[in-house]
């Protein structure tokens, strides 16, 4: 086996890890994405009896971005197993205690339910914000495209960008902004 | 056979009976617990186990053919081709690879494979497709494709 043989197949076989950024993502399209670099289907030797996965770090899961109103719609359910040991939790509710738990879950999810699910997961690391801990930051050798555009937010009023944008008219005199 | 007694014929019946059981259990011999010996289980579950294989055979080429799907899908997505594109673009220049062949080039050829998604792609830009036109990334520069004759 030659020097670029034996490179070749370690790079093959090595796990990559994988940085994704969640800000202003929907978490419940790109979970299908994760979950894909999770199980491994983006590489060509992909099986599911092979241990091909890599590992994925997704960061600012507190600022993902859910469509209309689902913040307020979508309920997670929960059972302590006792009775009357029902919780529903809103999806609002469930990120202000746990700003990783809605991305999570969704990659969960996306997983099909087999022994593998639970190994699979630990192979993801979750971060409410861009602070990662310099050991797992060391790995990160490559970062997945976020599907979503993220939008620019408006400039602040007091700013000159704003002051120097072309207005179609000006105030009149006694228009009180807000 | 000439039988030449009702005893003869007697004993044939035992043997014919004993040799229909060892054909079952010759394919019940690796089962576990008392489906492996017990004639009455065992027929159950030789049964069982034959209308399993009977549909497995329709099965297995179904899961070979999707993992070839996500294998190729994976070789292709790595530079910038989605698989419809790739398989559309290929028989549209006469390439007429089937899947086992594709995945199996996506493993052991990546060079000849990456070359296959830049005619696919070159083919389908070159036929005007929107959705191809729209795609992220540099589309190849250096790659001749014979143009549609319609």
């Amino acid at each position: 086996m030659s020097a670029l043989q034996r490179v070749t197949q370690w790079q093959t076989f090595a796990r990559t890890w994988h940085l994704f950024d969640a800000r202003w993502q929907n978490p419940f399209e790109c979970s299908s994405l994760i979950a894909k670099h999770l199980q491994g289907r983006h590489k060509p030797i992909y099986h599911p009896l092979n241990d091909c996965g890599d590992m994925v770090v997704a960061i600012n899961t507190r600022h993902i971005a859910l469509a209309s109103d689902e913040w307020i719609k979508r309920v997670y359910f929960h059972h302590t197993g006792y009775p009357g040991g029902a919780t529903w939790t809103l999806a609002w509710e469930l990120h202000d205690k746990d700003p990783t738990m809605i991305l999570k879950k969704a990659v969960y999810s996306a997983i099909k339910n087999n022994l593998q699910r639970r190994t699979t997961m630990q192979r993801l690391f979750l971060y409410p914000d861009d602070k990662i801990p310099d050991d797992i930051l060391a790995n990160i050798t490559n970062q997945i495209r976020s599907p979503r555009p993220v939008p620019t937010p408006l400039p602040d009023p007091a700013s000159e960008e704003f002051q120097s944008f072309p207005r179609i008219a000006p105030f009149p005199e006694d228009y009180v902004l807000k | 056979m000439v039988f030449t007694s009702a005893v003869q014929l007697a004993k044939r019946a035992g043997l014919d009976q004993y040799w229909k059981k060892r054909r079952i259990f010759r394919l019940s011999a690796h089962y576990y617990g008392r489906a492996r010996n017990c004639y009455v289980l065992a027929i159950r579950a030789v049964h069982r186990s034959l209308a399993f294989a009977t549909k497995a055979r329709k099965f297995k080429k179904e899961d070979m053919a999707q993992l070839w799907e996500t294998r190729i899908a994976a070789g292709s997505e790595q530079h910038g081709v989605k698989y419809p594109h790739l398989r559309e673009g290929l028989h549209r220049c006469n390439i007429h690879l089937n899947r086992k062949t594709l995945a199996d080039l996506a493993i052991w050829e990546p060079y000849t494979f990456r070359a296959l998604t830049q005619i696919a792609w070159t083919k389908m830009r070159q036929d005007g497709d929107r959705e191809v036109k729209e795609m992220d990334g540099i589309p190849p520069n250096n790659v001749v494709v014979p143009s549609s004759k319609n």
